[in-house]
């Protein structure tokens, strides 16, 4: 699997041409999605001067008008950037992804399977929307993987019967086939409790958790400050966080600098990176050369597929092999 | 109700639940030690296997084999106590950590199939014993917190109850865990 330098050298020189054309087209689309914007603006304002100021006094008919001012305008500016965001993940994000490891399958309208999120057990809400894009899935050095962005929303439904959605996750969504086989589930979730009331009532807390099964001590100070564990069986749990992987696991946290959850489940691994941003989004106001954009894709589409060598997914030492 | 009811009412509460947790964290540390059980006793019916395995080959470990042999029937006989069972492991382990060793060194042995199936399956096996350890200290180490904390010391001293031990790796296991290292 390339390294990181490696990949953003072949992101500058195999991919500069394509970039630099991309690059123009992204400047016309700038320069058209300023007009417009303008353009629809001052329409509405036009509107809002028009109507009688009778109307303004409920506030229903304000929160209306700005509703509707948000949603079209939401709507006009993804049919202005779909082409280019579609060129931008055809052209750039897919070859990336094939340099890193041509065993990998790319389609950017798919997302992780809700019954995979699900099946997780990582976020207990139940999902009254889901939505992702940019779905990878294929092997790493004999190892399955599959991950995609990934959007799931509760709704609820406030005094006056309008729907508010809040977000349950989104972010970054990995499952990948676990080297060991296990029958109980483990879930390691960010440790909250720890860090705001200290370690003696911290752990009384999360003790008292009835929506998770059992908590587990693990014996790594430094993995319990961060992580919270939760699981079925109590020895199989550490079976499957020895102490090499617990490392790893903060490892690869400090390196993502976001929230990660983490659960074993059916023997497989699921990893749950709340980024809160639609990844792989082709920048519309700066420059697609920018290194900082650049190392962005990059960086993050190296920390998913490298999770494979990075928690030893392909060390198969064990009966399942 | 007058205060006095009140008040001998909760510390009836506080002191059956003292009781309860005491209890709780005693048959946790059972439960646990029943797991370690069954992983010791699939690594002893590995044993055999391995033994008949490599025997052919290993002229100069034939003391290692028997002295494994010897430490499986020790192991198998019936109602030995819970330390002797800890001892053992700990005999055992350092024993299949030599043998493991010894047959890096004869390539005839590391390209037979069975053996390598074997070894993973040994692999496997202390791992589990492993994390069936590092459970059963976790619970060990609760119950000897709750016996000696305040309040729930009184009440172990009334229950009766005694500090259990840890598994503690020796010496000579510590080393010949580094010798395997130097193998890797």
């Amino acid at each position: 699997m390339k390294s990181v330098s490696e990949l953003t050298d072949f992101y500058y020189e195999n991919l500069f041409p394509t970039l630099e054309e991309l690059d123009k087209e992204r400047k016309q689309l700038r320069y058209r999605i300023i007009l417009v914007g303008f353009g629809f603006t001052f329409i509405f304002f036009l509107i809002f001067m028009a109507i009688p100021s009778s109307w303004w006094q409920s506030g229903d008919a304000i929160y209306f008008f700005g509703f509707a001012y948000i949603a079209l305008g939401g709507i006009i500016y993804k049919m202005l950037t779909k082409d280019y965001v579609k060129e931008f993940k055809e052209k750039i994000i897919s070859p990336l992804i094939n340099a890193i490891d041509d065993n990998l399958n790319y389609s950017s309208e798919m997302h992780i399977p809700q019954t995979l999120y699900e099946r997780s057990e990582i976020y207990t809400a139940s999902v009254d929307r889901i939505n992702g894009n940019d779905y990878v899935h294929g092997h790493i050095d004999g190892t399955k993987i599959k991950f995609s962005d990934l959007h799931t929303e509760k709704r609820h439904r406030n005094s006056k019967g309008k729907d508010n959605w809040s977000t349950i996750f989104q972010g970054l969504f990995i499952v990948a086939e676990f080297n060991k086989n296990f029958q109980a589930k483990t879930i390691v979730l960010p440790d909250t409790a720890q860090s705001s009331f200290g370690d003696l009532i911290g752990s009384w807390l999360q003790s008292k958790n009835m929506a998770r099964p059992e908590l587990i001590k693990m014996d790594d100070n430094k993995f319990e400050k961060e992580f919270v564990v939760y699981g079925t069986d109590q020895v199989e749990a550490r079976y499957i966080l020895s102490h090499s992987l617990m490392e790893k696991l903060l490892q690869f946290k400090n390196k993502t600098q976001h929230p990660v959850a983490i659960s074993f489940v059916r023997n497989h691994i699921h990893l749950a990176i709340e980024y809160n941003k639609d990844l792989f989004e082709p920048s519309i106001f700066r420059s697609l050369l920018e290194y900082k954009i650049a190392m962005e894709y990059v960086q993050t589409l190296h920390l998913a597929i490298g999770i494979v060598q990075e928690l030893k997914l392909n060390e198969k030492l064990w009966s399942k092999s | 109700m007058s205060i006095s009811m009140i008040i001998l009412l909760v510390l009836g509460i506080v002191l059956i639940l003292m009781y309860n947790s005491l209890v709780s964290k005693k048959n946790q540390v059972e439960n646990i030690f029943a797991s370690v059980d069954t992983q010791l006793k699939k690594r002893y019916d590995l044993i055999p296997n391995l033994v008949a395995s490599v025997s052919k080959y290993m002229e100069h470990e034939k003391s290692l084999l028997t002295e494994v042999t010897k430490l499986r029937a020790e192991a198998n006989r019936p109602n030995i106590s819970d330390e002797h069972k800890i001892a053992l492991d700990a005999k055992v382990s350092s024993a299949l950590g030599s043998i493991m060793v010894a047959v890096e060194n004869y390539p005839d042995l590391k390209a037979n199939e069975n053996v390598m199936h074997l070894q993973r399956s040994l692999n496997e096996v202390e791992e589990q014993i492993a994390a069936a350890r590092r459970a059963y200290n976790q619970a060990v180490t609760d119950y000897n917190n709750a016996l000696e904390m305040i309040p729930t010391n009184f009440m172990a001293s009334a229950m009766n109850y005694q500090r259990k031990e840890v598994f503690e790796i020796t010496e000579g296991e510590r080393e010949n865990v580094n010798v395997k290292e130097l193998f890797n």
